[in-house]
C-alpha cells in the first residue's frame, strides 16, 4: 500500500513535469514573474514577524504591491492562454495593455500609501 | 492764622501716604493690632511682650474685651490687621464683636492670637473650635505633668510645666534653636483630627495629663500625653494665621524673666525660653516670616522667548516661576529645593522639581508628553509654616500635522525596497514578455 502511494506521487510529479515542459514560453515567463512576486511578499511577512508591525502602512503597501502585481499577472495568464475557451476572442495585445495600465495604477497607489 | 492752616495742610500732606502704609499685598506684615484684655493690668504684667511688638513697629490698641465701643470694621473697611485676645474669662465681647465677627476677621485674611487660661469662657472655647482646636471640656482642669514640671513651681501641684517638645520648623520658630524649655501653666487642648490646617507648635510630654489639680481623680483623664497641645497654630487656606495658646502666663513677664530647671534634669537655665518662643511666634503669625509671593508662570519652547499659544506633542519646553519671600521689610528671593511643577490634565503627566537660582527664579525644562489635549502648568506648594502657593496656567497641546511625521523610517526600508523591486521586476517582465523569442 505504501509503495503504491509513493509510486503514485512520483507518477503524478512526473506527469506534471512533462506537461509543464510542453507549455508555451510566454506562459512560463508569466509563471516565473508570479513566483518572484509571491516570494518577495513572503520575505516581507517574515521580516514583519521578526521586527514587529511598527510602520504598518509601509508593510501593507509593500505586501499589496507584490500580491497585486501577482494577481494581475495571473489574470494576464488566463486571458493569454490559447487553451482557454472563454477568452478566445480577446486579442492578447489588449490583455497585455490592460495588465500594464492596472499595474501603473497599482504602483501609484502603493507609492502614495508607503508613507 | 494763614500760617497755621498752611502748616496743618503741609503736615497732613506728609502724613497721608504714611497713613495708607498698612497691611497690603505689597507689604504683608500687619501694622495695626487690636489687643483685647479682660483686665488692664495685663498691659503691665505682659509688658515685655507688648513692648517687643511695639519696637517692631506694630500699633497696639489696648481695649477691654467688653468695651461697648469695640468695632473691627467701619463702613466695610477693617480697622485692624491683627487681633490679640488675652481675655480668657470674658463671656461676651463688647461692641459689634462676637465669635462670628472674629471668624469673619480671620476669613478676610487677617491674623489672630488667642489665649485661654484656667477658667476659659465658652466664647473663647467657641472661637478656638472654629479654628479646629478643642479645649478640655472640664473648665477647672489644668495640664499637670509629674515628670516635666519646673523645679521652681511654688504650688507644688506640678502645673507649671517646662515644655521642650517644639515643632521642627525654622520658619515658625526662627533659625536660632530655643535652648531653654518653655514655661507653661494653663489648660490643655487637642486638635481636631479631621482638620489638616492646624498643627501643634508646643506639645506636652507623654507623661502629661489634663485634670483638676485640687481634687482627686475619679476616672482616667480624657486628654493625656502628646495628644495634648499647649500652643497650636492654624494657617487658613487664605493664609491667615492663628495662634491658640492654653496659657496666658506663657506671655507674662514673670515667666519670661524666671529661670527654669526641668525636674529630673541637671541643666539649669538663667532665663526660660518663653521670650524667644513668643517673639519668634509673633513674628511668624504677623507675616514677618514665611510669607511667599509668586510672580507669573513663564513658559516657552527651547530656543524661543515668546510664549506660544499652543504646543505640539514631543516639543521641548522651558518653564520658570519667580518666588519671593517677605523678610519683614522687603521681598527677598526665596531659595528652596522642593518646589515642583506639574504638567496636568486630570492627572500629572510630568512632575518635575524646579531648580532654584539665588535670585528667586525657579526653572526647569522637559519634553511635552505624547498625549494631546488641554493641559495646565500647576505649581502647588504647601510647606509647613509657609503660605500656600497655588498657581496654574492653561495651555493646549496638539498632535502632529500631516507633514510633521517622520519621513523615512529606517525600520521600513525593506518595504520601500520591496515596492521598488516589484516595480523594476514588472518593467523587466514586460520587456521580456514582449520581445522573447
Amino acid at each position: 500500500m505504501v509503495k503504491s502511494t509513493t509510486k503514485d506521487a512520483q507518477d503524478l510529479f512526473h506527469s506534471l513535469r512533462s506537461t509543464y515542459v510542453a507549455t508555451p514560453t510566454n506562459l512560463k515567463i508569466i509563471d516565473l514573474y508570479v513566483c518572484f512576486a509571491v516570494f518577495t511578499a513572503l520575505i516581507q511577512v517574515a521580516y514583519m514577524a521578526l521586527v514587529g508591525s511598527f510602520p504598518f502602512n509601509s508593510f501593507l503597501s509593500g505586501v499589496l504591491s507584490c500580491i497585486g502585481t501577482a494577481v494581475l499577472a495571473v489574470c494576464l495568464r488566463i486571458q493569454v492562454n490559447k487553451e482557454n475557451k472563454e477568452f478566445k476572442d480577446l486579442a492578447p495585445e489588449r490583455a497585455f495593455a490592460d495588465f500594464v495600465l492596472c499595474n501603473l495604477v497599482l504602483h501609484l497607489v502603493i507609492i502614495n500609501f508607503l508613507g | 492764622m494763614m500760617n497755621l492752616s498752611r502748616s496743618v495742610a503741609l503736615i497732613s500732606l506728609f502724613l497721608l501716604p504714611l497713613l495708607s502704609f498698612s497691611f497690603s499685598v505689597d507689604n504683608p506684615t500687619d501694622r495695626r493690632v487690636l489687643v483685647l484684655l479682660d483686665d488692664l493690668s495685663l498691659k503691665s504684667s505682659h509688658s515685655i511682650f507688648f513692648n517687643n511688638l511695639k519696637s517692631r513697629g506694630f500699633d497696639l490698641d489696648f481695649k477691654l474685651a467688653d468695651d461697648s465701643k469695640l468695632a473691627l470694621q467701619r463702613y466695610g473697611q477693617y480697622l485692624f490687621d491683627g487681633l490679640i485676645i488675652f481675655a480668657p474669662s470674658t463671656e461676651r465681647l463688647g461692641g459689634s464683636l462676637d465669635s462670628k465677627s472674629i471668624a469673619d476677621f480671620v476669613d478676610s485674611g487677617r491674623d489672630l492670637i488667642l489665649s485661654a487660661d484656667t477658667s476659659a469662657s465658652d466664647l473663647i472655647r467657641g472661637i478656638a473650635t472654629e479654628c479646629g482646636v478643642d479645649f478640655d471640656e472640664d473648665s477647672s482642669a489644668m495640664v499637670i505633668d509629674h515628670t516635666s514640671f519646673s523645679v521652681s513651681d511654688v504650688d507644688g501641684d506640678h502645673t507649671l510645666i517646662a515644655a521642650d517638645d517644639l515643632v521642627k520648623s525654622d520658619v515658625i520658630l526662627g533659625k536660632a534653636k530655643i535652648e531653654a524649655p518653655v514655661l507653661f501653666r494653663g489648660v490643655a487642648h487637642s486638635l481636631n483630627p479631621t482638620n489638616n490646617l492646624v498643627f501643634k507648635v508646643l506639645s506636652a510630654s507623654p507623661s502629661a495629663y489634663s485634670a483638676n489639680p485640687s481634687s482627686k481623680l475619679s476616672s482616667p483623664p480624657q486628654l493625656t500625653g502628646s495628644a495634648i497641645s499647649l500652643v497650636s497654630v492654624m494657617q487658613a487656606r487664605n493664609n491667615a494665621r492663628v495662634v491658640i495658646s492654653g496659657s496666658l502666663q506663657l506671655f507674662s513677664d514673670r515667666l519670661i524673666r524666671s529661670g527654669v530647671q526641668k525636674a529630673g534634669s541637671q541643666n539649669q537655665y538663667e532665663k526660660s525660653g518663653n521670650e524667644q518662643f513668643v517673639t519668634e511666634l509673633s513674628k511668624w503669625v504677623f507675616h514677618e516670616r514665611g510669607h511667599l509671593k509668586a510672580g507669573s508662570l513663564v513658559h516657552h519652547r527651547v530656543g524661543e522667548t515668546d510664549e506660544p499659544a499652543i504646543y505640539r506633542i514631543k516639543d521641548d519646553l522651558e518653564f520658570s516661576v519667580e518666588i519671593y519671600e517677605w523678610s519683614g521689610k522687603s521681598w527677598e528671593p526665596y531659595v528652596a529645593n522642593d518646589v515642583q511643577v506639574q504638567f496636568y490634565m486630570m492627572s500629572p503627566y510630568v512632575l518635575k522639581t524646579l531648580s532654584a537660582d539665588k535670585k528667586g527664579l525657579f526653572h526647569t525644562s522637559f519634553k511635552v508628553p505624547d498625549v494631546y489635549g488641554v493641559f495646565q502648568f500647576k505649581v502647588e506648594y504647601e510647606k509647613l509654616g509657609y503660605t500656600t502657593l497655588s498657581l496654574s496656567k492653561q495651555i493646549p497641546v496638539r498632535p502632529y500635522r500631516h507633514n510633521e511625521y517622520e519621513r523615512f523610517i529606517p525600520t521600513a526600508y525593506p518595504y520601500y525596497g520591496a515596492c521598488f523591486t516589484t516595480m523594476a521586476g514588472f518593467f523587466v517582465f514586460s520587456f521580456v514578455y514582449l520581445y522573447h523569442k
